[in-house]
């Protein structure tokens, strides 16, 4: 089926509908411990949802492998549960194929940062037309306690049962370097900051990513809600989101102090995969009923 | 037997213009109406190293690249010395003397034609113009239709401007009277042509981007390895025009998941690679299968394991493409004879993958993927293409709903009223997750129901001669045309002797195999890999006790292997 390409500048957010943020719930109840962080940013994405207006017949959630990654179970939409690592390269062939669509991915910080941390680059370096929402629990939940990328060195878990040997890694930071377009951090509990990154992500042009931290109570005890909300803090009014040093400053001061940015850290505008995709089809003078003999004759000795 | 073919073998340093000379050649004499089969080796370094250009003419239909040269042309000392065991004695040595790097004893019983080709080129200021030389003495010495040549050496050189094209023209020219002025002591000579026919040349590579373009293809996921590269080179160039995508991908795990993602969204999607990225692609594949996503995956198989061999061929994939994922996944394998097979079997892998909703693979090899041949003009319009059944809008969508013949109609995203997940873990009708026994074992049988049917969907393997044989020879992939060829030849000597090739190979048409089987003394099963994996599955599936016959030295069967390894068993 070869439909005619997109519009040369497609928007995600082409189909609108009026709903309120409960109409995006899909009718199964969400599998999460009572308790657990992923709850508020699931609350916070059908706010996004209904405040942007995404027709959920154009919307696909997409997710890897881990307890986050369930996510597309409970909003109403197409989606695609994956493999553990992989929602990135799959979203990026979805939106690819089908640029009018608007496509969240979720997953959490194993899936996104160890398995698909190889992804990670490619995803921002390419300006993907996605909206990346991470649920950073610091631990792999799922597989019930082991260390992940951005667990603390000192937690015991499973597989650090006297404590970690290694060192964290920042996720905004990496992003940050990779070339996303937006990147934006918010913590589980503040459902007004998160609702809003998530809906201002999805409106940016661009890749979009928002780390959002997430506690689980259940296999992670060094950092929990309350501890979340008390190190963060909300860049200000001044802090330039155009300004990639400025950005990178911002979040390097406040992890030397032991505190976590929120809000919108970096946001620039440039051209999306597929926008660079349909201009090159336009300059080849590409359609679907292009002669293919014109490519055989090519062939003819 | 009367000759029909001729074989020439050029043979040098990567860089002196051995694959643009044989190159050449080979135009030459398909526009003069001869069947051409090429077979090449490539240096694996970049720079330098042994390069080999084979090419087999003919008026008569080729099907292989044949046993070995009448007529080895060496640019150098190593060239020779690599070469030199197969001058037997009435073959031919077109060799750079004087003023070459070597300067042979000349094999009795072969004819010897010096041609001073690096001096030659020197003289005329053009020393890149050595391979020129050759080619002049070639044409010269063997018919190859000059004024084609002339045709083919203007064209190749039109856009570096018209003093380049003089130059070329200048270098052959004298290389025709170098050899002219020669006794011509041997017979070889290209044939020529019964006809003129209307046709192109492709390598296996470029015809399987053809035949994707033909089947309708939208999304293509790159990750370049050797040999497969030139199918993403081929489809990067010419799927645009159709407005279609073409990505490179970080690696094969992100290309096979983007193929996954843009057939989900609706899209007819594929990617191609060689045996290390379909080890990567195998967890993919499980999902692919589970979740009854359409997708086509090319294999073009190299020498293994691991790196192993990245320019020699191989079938040694045959294990990984039926079985390489966890749990019973299932998929559909073809292999491609032909250059023209990379065309109609790339078509069918499309239809087949959107009709069942399966992945699909497709394997070429190591030697298909380089040959050139020329094939009849493929009528684009000719071929059937299918399109995956789409949910009706009647009723309540259940993606996976349970159906008679196990196929479930798909909906694009954006179809009202047919939001659903796509997922990798066992789910039921809705595709909500559910690990019951009797849902999990519903769902398997559904699954993999859906391939039952395409043993009778799929046109029956081909059966080459009729009555009882004394030995039946089942070849599958580029060897198929190898074996056509053998079995000519041992009947042509009065041997009872039948092929079976089947291009459909999982699910394995068992009782195709059995019926051939019924009507032979004895199976051969030859293949291009050590642990004889075909011979395994018709074992595993089928009554039949074929003996194998694999050789694993990086190179392609020839038929006179096939045919003395058939005297040797029936002696
Ligand atoms: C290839 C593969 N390796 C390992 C696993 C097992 N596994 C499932 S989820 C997971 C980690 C989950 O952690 P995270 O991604 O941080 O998400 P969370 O559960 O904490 O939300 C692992 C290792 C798997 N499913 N697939
Ligand atoms: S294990 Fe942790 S991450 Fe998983 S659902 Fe429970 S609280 Fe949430």
């Amino acid at each position: 089926m070869n439909a005619p390409h997109p519009v040369l500048h497609p928007q995600t957010h082409l189909h609108k509908v009026a709903l309120q943020s409960k109409e995006y719930k899909d009718n199964v109840n969400p599998f999460w411990c009572p308790g657990c962080g992923h709850h508020g940013v699931l609350t916070s994405l059908l706010r996004a949802l209904s405040e942007v207006g995404v027709d959920p017949n154009f919307l696909v959630n997409i997710s890897g492998i881990g307890c986050s990654s369930r996510l597309p179970y409970f909003v109403k939409s197409y989606k695609m549960h994956t493999l553990h690592g992989r929602a990135g390269p799959v979203a990026t062939g979805a939106q690819l194929a089908r640029p009018d669509l608007a496509i969240v991915v979720s997953g959490g910080d194993g899936d996104g940062f160890s398995i698909g941390g190889g992804h990670m680059p490619h995803l921002a370096r390419k300006n993907v037309n996605v909206t990346y929402v991470l649920m950073d629990n610091h631990v792999y939940g799922l597989t019930k306690c082991q260390a992940s990328p951005t667990s603390r060195r000192e937690m015991k878990t499973v597989t650090t049962p006297y404590g970690g040997v290694e060192e964290p890694l920042d996720p905004v930071l990496y992003m940050l370097t990779y070339g996303a377009s937006y990147v934006a951090q918010s913590y589980a509990a503040n459902a007004k900051l998160t609702t809003r990154l998530i809906k201002e992500g999805m409106e940016h042009k661009g890749f979009a990513f928002i780390n959002v931290l997430s506690h689980c109570p259940t296999f992670n005890e060094v950092d929990d809600a309350k501890s979340f909300k008390e190190a963060s803090d909300e860049v200000t009014a001044e802090h330039d989101v155009t300004d990639l040093d400025a950005a990178m400053h911002v979040v390097n001061m406040a992890t030397r102090a032991g505190r976590i940015p929120t809000g919108l850290l970096y946001k620039v505008e440039r051209p999306t995969l597929d926008e660079r995709m349909a201009e090159l089809v336009q300059r080849v003078g590409g359609h679907a009923d292009y002669d293919l003999k014109q490519i055989i004759d090519l062939s003819r000795p | 037997m009367t000759k029909h073919d001729l074989i020439i073998r050029i043979a040098g340093e990567g860089g002196e213009g051995i694959i643009s000379a044989g190159d050449m050649i080979t135009q030459a004499c398909a526009r003069a109406g001869l069947d051409v089969y090429t077979f090449k080796t490539f240096p694996a370094e970049i720079k330098g190293g042994y390069a080999m250009y084979q090419l087999r003419a003919s008026s008569e239909r080729l099907y292989n690249q044949g046993d070995s040269f009448d007529v080895l042309c060496a640019f150098n000392g190593e060239a020779y010395d690599l070469n030199h065991t197969r001058l037997q004695p009435g073959t031919v040595l077109v060799y750079d003397s004087p003023g070459g790097d070597f300067e042979p004893d000349i094999p009795e019983g072969v004819h010897a034609y010096p041609i001073p080709m690096t001096a030659t080129a020197k003289d005329l200021k053009s020393p890149r113009a050595k391979n020129m030389v050759a080619l002049g003495a070639l044409s010269q010495l063997f018919d190859i239709p000059e004024a084609s040549l002339r045709e083919v050496i203007a064209a190749k050189f039109a856009r570096k401007g018209d003093t380049v094209v003089q130059a070329n023209l200048t270098a052959f020219a004298q290389g025709r009277a170098l050899a002219a002025a020669q006794t011509k002591t041997d017979a070889y000579a290209v044939e020529h042509a019964k006809e003129k026919r209307d046709v192109v040349v492709m390598s296996g590579n470029h015809a399987i981007g053809l035949g994707a373009l033909i089947a309708g293809l939208d999304f293509y996921s790159a990750y370049p390895i050797t040999p497969a590269t030139e199918i993403a080179q081929y489809v990067a160039r010419h799927l645009p025009k159709r407005g279609g995508t073409l990505i490179q991908a970080e690696d094969e795990i992100a290309s096979i998941s983007q193929v996954v993602g843009a057939s989900y969204a609706g899209k007819k999607a594929m990617t191609a690679t060689s045996g290390p990225g379909l080890s990567l692609m195998s967890e993919m594949l499980g999902m692919a299968f589970m979740s009854e996503t359409p997708c086509v995956v090319v294999d073009v198989q190299r020498g293994g394991p691991s790196t192993g061999l990245p320019t020699k061929h191989e079938q040694s994939d045959l294990f990984l493409a039926v079985h390489g994922s966890h749990g019973d996944a299932g998929r559909i394998v073809l292999a491609v004879e032909s250059v023209q097979d990379c065309i109609g079997l790339t078509v069918q892998a499309f239809n087949l993958a959107e009709k069942y909703q399966v992945p699909v693979l497709l394997l070429s090899d190591g030697s298909l993927a380089f040959s050139t041949q020329t094939i009849p003009y493929p009528d684009p319009d000719s071929y059937q293409k299918v399109e995956r059944k789409r949910w009706d809008g009647e009723g309540e969508y259940k993606r996976y709903a349970q159906t008679e013949d196990h196929i479930s109609p798909m909906a694009d995203p954006g179809t009202h009223g047919a939001t659903h997940i796509a997922t990798g873990l066992e789910h039921n009708e809705l595709g909500m997750p559910n690990y019951t026994p009797a849902n999990h074992e519903a769902m398997q049988a559904k699954r993999f129901g859906k391939l039952k049917d395409v043993v009778t969907d799929f046109p029956a393997a081909e059966i080459d001669g009729d009555g009882e044989a004394e030995l039946g020879i089942i070849a599958w992939g580029s060897s198929i045309g190898v074996v056509r060829e053998a079995v000519q030849r041992l009947r042509d000597e009065g041997r009872k002797v039948k092929g079976f090739y089947p291009k459909l190979l999982c699910p394995l048409p068992a009782g195709q195999f059995e019926a051939f089987g019924a009507t032979c003394g004895r199976l051969l099963i030859p293949e291009v890999n050590y642990q004889g994996q075909l011979a395994h599955f018709v074992r595993a599936e089928t009554s039949l006790r074929p003996e194998s016959y694999t050789v694993c030295g990086g190179l392609p069967f020839t038929p006179g292997m096939i045919v003395r390894k058939v005297k040797e068993m029936l002696a």
